[in-house]
């Protein structure tokens, strides 16, 4: 009755997999096989089977590619900022030790909050006439006048503010990963390159990151996947607007298939999404992880 | 903490937790639980917080007379229609009767049930004319109108009446001081009141409806002509966009992302003196608001083509997939028979000229005069009866607007947006 | 028991430098982790230096005073930015309504009051709303552990290429936007009659916490030495047996870090619940965005619901902070 092991090893693993064979692998095919028809949005209505055309509706469209650049760029800038902030807060808490472990503890709250809330919170301080973040740069002489700053309704700016509550969402799981990286650098290490006269700057960029790489390489593709993905935070904040500055590729879907009532334009709109996050995905974990194997 | 005091704590909590999460499965805590089959009287609405204030009262009344509960869906305005897509796409709707906006009525023509029946004489005669071709698609009435709505002007009665201010305006402008009747007056009055910290007016850039009444006020009609053709670009149309981007210096800032909620706001809380806003923020206006007992109504103002406003009712549907029809017409009925009741309501409407004709004249109500002489007004009319409007608005007309308030050419924009509508309409 | 604990992997923060690399840096970390969790030997090097040089450095940290007081300022800083956008909601919280909407904007409340909460609370379907997300939430980790926990301990015990697969199907999974599968998955669940149902949502939230709760247990899993499991069977365990009883008690923590992401992960989902909800099991993030009404922006209510709805998850947070932050640090790593 002793099964192999390696049966013993796909027993355990059918559950999960049929699960997600058929939660997951079921609708994406159900989608990418609707990209290929012309949806009635009512139920019932018509279905007709129009090949290609809507992936060259797609691609013609200024609404599409316009939102795969912003995805691209709003992505960006998360991560950067996510990483740049997350970084220093790691070595904040590293150089000030044992002793700043309790607000270590405390700098974790923004993970427990909810997308939509932390977008709500920050649409009522960046809206114009009521926010407060305007009020309180005015306060300070920053600023003019409250409103000078058009966070929310500046197509030029909005991209980059709706990613804020993203940033300040994530930024403490940045910081818990670099962290954790860090206290695992042996400090011997550290002691030595000191003593040969390295200054912070030479430490932090040609010991710390170098050492942290692996680390760093799998927080970035994990968390460049889900800003590309963002959504709750941006359609409470501007719902894509204005002029659709703030349009991610989520947001377009989203809109396409609900809203215009077209799921055949929505499914291969997502098809194509989804091809090209893996892509870049297996790109960066081929490129990233890679050499970081051979630590 | 040993490990197998710690596994066993778990193991109870689990259970625990996997039982009475199981057990309630089935039914989610929220609403009644569909018993399905048997043909209940309980009859879910789904509805817009306004529609939701409006409803209440019939539905009490409802029980009473016909013996149907009612159970209340309120979403906001964009998740509303976002679920009547979803829902109708997938042909599983989860309430009987729906509250639509009237530009959504040909997106779902196909979804919901003809009520022809329940359109009378008496009925069709007691129904703003508007309204009543407006429920007529394809030759069936597929919506009971449940209120109607209009922009109107409210404004500072303190501040108009104030001495000083009178004598100022009158020394500047050569005319008295009174609620605006044509498109320069409101121009000139929201100059005159913008100074220490307060605004003349508000320049909503984030919803197309008010420039849409200008147009109509303007002598054109909206986006389409009667045969379907574009004319977003016509003479009419850039005059009321001129008019409407020529406010924008006695606004508040920040103009493109200013929807109905922000410039209801800021009227309340006393930074603009004057607004176009639809007729029942006039009841809504909070008590301990700063501007609570100084606001007056007047009627929409004029342009060239005379007063215009652009209707906003609310329509009663019935879903083609829903199980309860029964049920649903009897409520759609009570909702006509007790009309007036929603006049009492928070929104304050109705769609019976009827009821309108009751209240007018009573305290508190000073709102429903003006809001009866826009409906009646030469130019209204309703707005394009076509699938694609929701779209037209979302990516094409606000865009546009943004763009104009933010200081764009208009008739360039004007220009690209008929070439935008044209392919969306091919 | 005792033996197996005190074997070489738990010791020390260099058993970096002398692990072979297997997978990233995972096992390093885990011992990390085990080191932290078994009273923080960590700090054992710390007491044995001199006590007249206490703030001498470890390795990254600040020696010099004036650096550290400069760094404490810093922290205090980057502590109060952060943590103020929270605080306001508070603040705005306990406004009048009128308040809320202030032109000047203000931060403390004129006049403190309950009305929002009031007002929240009893509104129609908002308690019902948070019995629904509790209900998602644990059905949904339940979901996730009893699929991931096997699973996981499939693919790390025994490498399989079937195992590889799966870990790259699961990533592929963690890709695909939620907005893409939610409409068929809504479909799919009404067409077996399971439309707007709690069990619905949390099969659709199960599949967002699946991959990462699968992946959390692996390096969990990796982290225990097979020894266990070894001596198990040679006592005569099915290797189920030895599965469920030896090494599950002893990743319990590990379980318990998995189980808190996964109701986190679903406890704060929206996309979903917006999409597969409509009137009996929604749950409470869709209600807090429908506050955003075309005729008003109720502030104070929203601020009231959102305070309510994250203050309790907060202070588990907090109280279990420790799991949670060995957690997040294998989970980021193991990606």
């Amino acid at each position: 009755m002793r099964i192999s092991d390696r049966r013993f090893a796909l027993f355990l693993m059918t559950p999960a997999a049929l699960f997600l064979a058929v939660f997951v692998a079921y609708p994406l095919f159900r989608l990418v096989a609707d990209s290929f028809f012309k949806i009635s949005p009512i139920a019932g209505g018509p279905r007709d089977f129009v090949g290609f055309e809507n992936y060259f509706r797609a691609f013609a469209s200024e609404a599409f590619m316009g939102a795969g650049w912003r995805t691209l760029a709003y992505t960006a800038v998360v991560v950067t900022l996510e990483f740049a902030l997350g970084l220093g807060m790691a070595l904040l808490f590293t150089t000030l030790g044992r002793k700043s472990q309790v607000w270590r503890t405390v700098f974790l709250y923004p993970l427990m909050i909810a997308p939509i809330v932390a977008g709500l919170l920050w649409k009522f301080l960046m809206i114009d006439n009521f926010g407060l973040i305007g009020t309180l740069l005015h306060q300070a002489g920053i600023l003019n006048d409250p409103n000078q700053i058009g966070w929310l309704s500046d197509p030029d700016i909005v991209l980059f503010s709706v990613a804020i509550p993203d940033i300040w969402l994530t930024t403490s799981f940045m910081c818990l990963v670099l962290f954790a990286g860090l206290q695992n650098i042996p400090g011997d290490l550290i002691e030595a390159a000191r003593l040969d006269g390295a200054r912070a700057p030479a430490l932090l960029f040609r010991i710390i990151l170098p050492l942290l790489r692996p680390v760093i390489a799998v927080a970035l593709v994990v968390r460049g996947i889900d800003a590309a993905r963002a959504f709750d935070t941006i359609l409470i904040q501007t719902n894509g607007g204005p002029q659709s500055a703030s349009e991610t590729m989520s947001l377009l879907i989203y809109r396409t298939m609900i809203r215009f009532g077209d799921p055949g334009l929505a499914s291969a709109m997502g098809t194509i999404y989804l091809l090209a996050m893996l892509g870049v995905a297996f790109f960066a974990v081929a490129t990233i992880w890679r050499p970081g194997k051979d630590n | 903490m040993s490990t197998r005091k710690t596994i066993s704590r778990f193991a109870v909590i689990g259970g625990i937790c996997t039982a009475v999460a199981l057990a309630a499965t089935g039914c989610g805590a929220g609403g009644p639980s569909s018993t399905g089959g048997a043909a209940n009287s309980t009859v879910n609405v789904l509805v817009e917080a306004g529609g939701h204030a409006e409803l209440t009262g019939v539905a009490e009344q409802c029980k009473k007379d016909a013996g149907v509960n009612v159970n209340f869906v309120e979403l906001p305005y964009d998740g509303m229609f976002n679920r009547l897509s979803s829902e109708f796409s997938s042909g599983n709707v989860s309430f009987d009767v729906a509250a639509l906006d009237s530009v959504w009525l040909p997106s779902f023509k196909d979804a919901v049930q003809p009520i022809d029946e329940l359109f009378t004489d008496e009925a069709k005669k007691d129904i703003f004319p508007a309204l009543v071709k407006e429920a007529n698609v394809d030759g069936h009435f597929i919506g009971m109108p449940a209120w109607t709505n209009a922009e109107i002007i409210l404004y500072r009665k303190d501040l108009f009446e104030d001495p000083k201010n009178k004598a100022d305006f009158k020394a500047k402008y050569g005319y008295e001081l009174a609620a605006p009747t044509t498109w320069k007056q409101y121009q000139d009055i929201s100059a005159f009141f913008t100074r220490d910290g307060m605004y003349g007016t508000d320049v909503k850039g984030a919803v197309e409806t008010e420039w849409l009444a200008h147009v109509l006020q303007a002598g054109s009609p909206m986006v389409l002509d009667a045969d379907g053709k574009v004319i977003v670009d016509n003479a009419a149309h850039k005059e009321a966009l001129d008019f409407y981007t020529s406010l924008v210096k006695s606004a508040p800032s920040g103009a493109a992302q200013v929807d109905w909620a922000a410039a209801q706001n800021l009227f309340n809380q006393g930074k603009t003196a004057m607004t176009r806003f639809w007729a029942h923020a006039y009841r809504q206006i909070p008590k301990d608001s700063p501007v609570a007992g100084k606001v007056g109504a007047a009627a929409m103002i004029g342009g060239s083509a005379g007063v215009a406003g652009v209707p906003g009712p609310w329509y009663l549907s019935v879903p083609k997939a829903t199980k309860n029809t029964e049920a649903a017409k009897k409520f759609v009925k009570c909702a006509y028979d007790y009309n007036s009741m929603g006049i009492e309501s928070s929104l304050g409407l109705a769609a019976r000229i009827s009821a309108f004709e009751k209240y007018q004249d009573k305290p508190g109500y000073e709102s429903f005069k003006p809001l009866i002489e826009t409906l009646n007004g030469k130019a209204t009319a309703t707005r394009p009866a076509t699938a694609k409007w929701q779209q037209i608005v979302d990516t094409v007309l606000i865009p546009t607007l943004q763009k104009a308030v933010a200081g764009g050419d208009s008739a360039a924009l004007l220009a690209d947006a008929k070439k935008q509508i044209e392919a969306l309409l091919k | 028991m005792r033996t197996v604990d005190s074997s070489p992997r738990g010791h020390a923060a260099d058993g970096a430098t002398n692990r072979p690399q297997q997978a990233g840096v995972v096992l390093p970390l885990a011992s990390a982790v085990q080191t932290e969790r078994r009273g923080e030997p960590l700090a054992a090097p710390a007491v044995r230096k001199p006590r007249r040089r206490r703030h001498h450095a470890e390795g990254l940290e600040a020696g010099k005073r004036s650096t550290r007081a400069l760094l404490w300022i810093l922290l205090a800083v980057a502590m109060v930015l952060y943590g103020f956008p929270f605080l306001y909601l508070l603040f705005t919280s306990f406004k009048t309504p009128i308040d809320t909407i202030a032109v000047p904007p203000t931060i403390l409340p004129k006049e403190w009051t309950l009305e929002n909460y009031a007002n929240a609370l009893g509104r129609n379907g908002v308690l019902a709303s948070f019995i629904n997300s509790a209900q998602t939430a644990v059905i949904s980790t339940l979901l996730s552990l009893v699929l991931a926990v096997p699973a996981a301990y499939g693919i790390t015990r025994y490498k399989t290429p079937s195992g590889r697969v799966f870990i790259m199907a699961a990533l592929v999974t963690r890709m695909v936007p939620p907005v893409a599968i939610g409409i068929p998955l809504a479909g799919m669940m009404s067409s077996v009659g399971l439309a707007d149902t709690p069990i619905a949502l949390s099969i659709a939230h199960t599949t967002i916490s699946l991959p990462l709760s699968i992946w959390l247990m692996s390096s969990f899993f990796e982290a225990v030495p097979r020894d266990l499991e070894e001596a198990a069977t040679v006592d005569g365990c099915s290797r189920l047996g030895a599965l469920w009883r030896v090494v599950i008690p002893v990743v319990s923590g590990g379980i318990a870090v998995t189980a808190i992401f996964a109701f986190l992960a679903s406890w704060n989902e929206f996309l979903f619940a917006l999409l597969m909800t409509a009137i009996r099991s929604q749950t409470t993030p869709v209600v807090i965005a429908n506050f955003q009404t075309q005729f008003g922006l109720d502030w104070g209510s929203m601020t009231a619901l959102a305070a309510v709805y994250s203050i309790p998850v907060i202070l588990l947070t907090l109280l279990l902070q420790r799991k949670i932050v060995a957690g997040m640090t294998l989970g980021a790593v193991k990606g």
